[in-house]
């Protein structure tokens, strides 16, 4: 699984300003149908919100990965986003969200490719290194070195 | 110290949801708890969401939950049922 073939350009927001979980949602959602990943924004939306209110998807560490499996979603795919504000997302650590991932399933997806995707974002994630610069990050291009050195 | 193994029983398997529900019951107690991938060497901190994500199990994946402390028969007890019980899914 290489995640920076699912991050398209267009799919990275950095510094995203948004006053809400909601709008950060949108915002991403926004950009994933302009990279051609989404092509039914309201349904693909509704299966985040829907994923979110069975328990937040802020996994602590100041990340959130809002993800949701779609017969809205054309192909899967990536988005990033890096909050200009802090957000909360009532993570498990009680700490706001800085750095979002958001995964996009097409409903048809065989099997655990949403795992995959999984996977390969929380093998970078684990490293406290990466971390620390995945959230200092300030471009697109210094965000695609990091996703592709570790 | 005390292992059980149990299989993942829910059809997305363990994502974040899991992870979460398995780190928040492990947290309830005192004990080392750590999980390994049956027929593997990779051991994660059953404490630790990332750890438990980057595991990516699959349903039908076999683990050893181990549990070291003195409530470990507990902890170990509320895990196993948790996982037992899909983590609430299906």
């Amino acid at each position: 699984m290489n995640i920076k073939e699912l991050l398209h350009e267009q799919s990275i927001l950095i510094p995203l300003a948004a006053a809400s979980k909601n709008e950060v949602m949108e915002k991403l959602v926004d950009a994933l149908v302009a990279s051609g990943a989404v092509h039914d924004r309201e349904a693909y939306l509704g299966a985040l919100h829907n994923r979110e209110a069975t328990g937040s998807t802020g996994i602590g560490f100041r990340v959130a990965i809002p993800h949701g499996k779609s017969s809205g979603v054309t192909k899967p795919a990536l988005a990033f986003a890096k909050l200009a504000e802090p957000i909360d997302w009532d993570s498990l650590d009680g700490q706001p969200v800085t750095g979002v991932f958001m995964i996009a399933v097409p409903e048809a997806a065989a099997g655990n490719e949403h795992l995959q995707i999984l996977i390969a974002i929380s093998r970078k994630l684990i490293d406290d290194e990466f971390r620390e610069r995945l959230l200092a990050v300030e471009d697109a291009a210094t965000l695609n070195d990091l996703l592709g050195a570790i | 110290m005390i292992k059980h193994e149990t299989t993942i029983r829910n059809e997305s398997g363990f994502h974040i949801r899991p992870a979460q529900l398995f780190t928040e019951t492990a947290a309830r107690y005192a004990s080392n708890i750590s999980v390994t991938v049956n027929g593997t060497s990779t051991t994660v901190d059953g404490k630790s969401i990332l750890g438990l994500m980057t595991l990516g199990l699959s349903k039908g994946a076999e683990i050893t939950i181990t549990s070291d402390g003195a409530d470990e028969a507990e902890a170990i007890r509320a895990l196993i049922e948790l996982a037992e019980s899909g983590f609430g899914e299906n």
